[in-house]
């Protein structure tokens, strides 16, 4: 039998995001192509929507 | 004195923190477990009646002995990068890494052994309570009788997911629900549910709190909204000034619970009172310092470098 709290699961269709920042190691934060912190640009980061409250991974459920 | 982020390379919340070490001129090392063997090395040293260690990664070097403070983020797996990787090898990295920390002197946010029991659904409702906050009547249950006798006495009941969707491809999401009263309780034999009263609500409430600095935001909610973390309000978030009554409950709480940090779920009922719903003790801040400014993330670096915040 299915437990009751999975009655009301359903998928979910996450947004294709393509985020335009890449790991910088020297520096340890994600940059811009133009060399900026990608936190410098927070219009950008709302959109891509990595940092809200549904944004965790699967080992990290409590957002 | 370095800090420590255990954190994946695409956290652009971790970043948000990275940032605020780099401007005040704090050493500091981000390394993702799962980096571990591979990219980063680690050594640990037991020898001459001493104890030492050190990691490297990404051209940086962390001796333990220089170890002011260690970040919990968004770490990965121990060995979850490794070209061999297996159930096996994630264990003794684990020993390792988290061992070798653990006998640092450092100061954590937040240390893994509170961390976890933190994260026990009933245990945060039992702390709630004892801490002076309202919460509403809940039940986790296996018992499809007692569920039904819940849900007739309180009537309007959600029903929440106490460790989040299960995992799956394509996604799944599993938000708070509202059940309707013919529900069906017999699956609540095949697990745990936990079921909870509804509270109408007319705001989300986020409290974030660092040491002893607090950090409310609060968003409209729509009439009969349930879970606010999916679909559109068309409401964004507000800061927020926090209640004595509530500023006690919260210091009280993250004391029981040993939480240098912590993320605080209320609803606000119509009258103006604040629902406890859940303590996240990894919440996310990032959305809420974006959308209002408020400087969490400067708060969190100054905590790990010891300049303000209370010694949670």
């Amino acid at each position: 039998m299915r437990p009751f709290t999975l009655k009301y699961v359903f998928p979910q269709r996450l947004p294709t995001v393509v985020t335009p920042y890449r790991f910088d190691a020297r520096r340890q934060l994600n940059v811009l192509p133009d060399g900026r912190p990608a936190v410098s640009d927070r219009a950008l980061l709302l959109a891509a929507g990595t940092t809200t409250s549904t944004a965790g991974s699967k080992t990290h459920f409590d957002d | 004195m370095t800090v420590l982020i255990l954190t994946s390379e695409e956290d652009v919340t971790g970043d948000m923190v990275v940032s605020e070490l780099h401007a005040s001129g704090a050493p500091v090392v981000r390394l993702d477990p799962a980096d571990l063997p591979g990219k980063a090395v680690l050594s640990a040293h037991y020898a001459h009646g001493d104890f030492d260690g050190h990691l490297s990664v990404n051209g940086q070097v962390l001796s333990m002995g220089g170890l002011r403070s260690v970040w919990v983020r968004r770490p990965g797996e121990p060995a979850a990068h490794a070209a061999h990787r297996s159930p096996w090898l994630t264990a003794e990295t684990r020993q390792a890494l988290y061992g070798m920390l653990f006998s640092s002197s450092a100061r954590w946010m937040n240390h893994p052994r509170n961390a976890e029991l933190a994260r026990l659904k009933p245990w945060q409702l039992r702390t709630a309570h004892l801490s002076g906050f309202a919460i509403p009547p809940t039940v986790f249950t296996t018992s499809p009788r007692l569920a039904r006798e819940f849900a007739d006495e309180h009537r309007d009941v959600v029903v929440k997911s106490a460790s989040g969707p299960p995992p799956g491809d394509p996604a799944l999401a599993l938000p708070t629900t509202l059940i309707g009263p013919d529900a069906d309780f017999s699956a609540v034999a095949a697990g745990p549910a936990l079921l909870q009263r509804y509270i109408r609500k007319r705001a989300d409430i986020r409290l974030t709190a660092v040491g002893t600095q607090l950090f409310a935001a609060r968003k409209r909610a729509r009439p009969g909204q349930v879970d606010g973390r999916y679909g559109d309000t068309g409401h964004g978030w507000e800061a927020v000034a926090v209640p004595e009554r509530i500023r006690k409950s919260v210091h009280q709480y993250t004391d029981l619970a040993g939480l240098a940090y912590a993320a605080f779920d209320f609803a606000e009922d119509g009258e103006g009172v604040w629902w406890f719903l859940e303590c996240n003790q990894g919440g996310q801040f990032g959305f809420v310092e974006l959308a209002t400014g408020q400087p969490i993330a400067q708060a969190v670096a100054q905590w790990l470098t010891c300049l303000t915040g209370g010694g949670r």
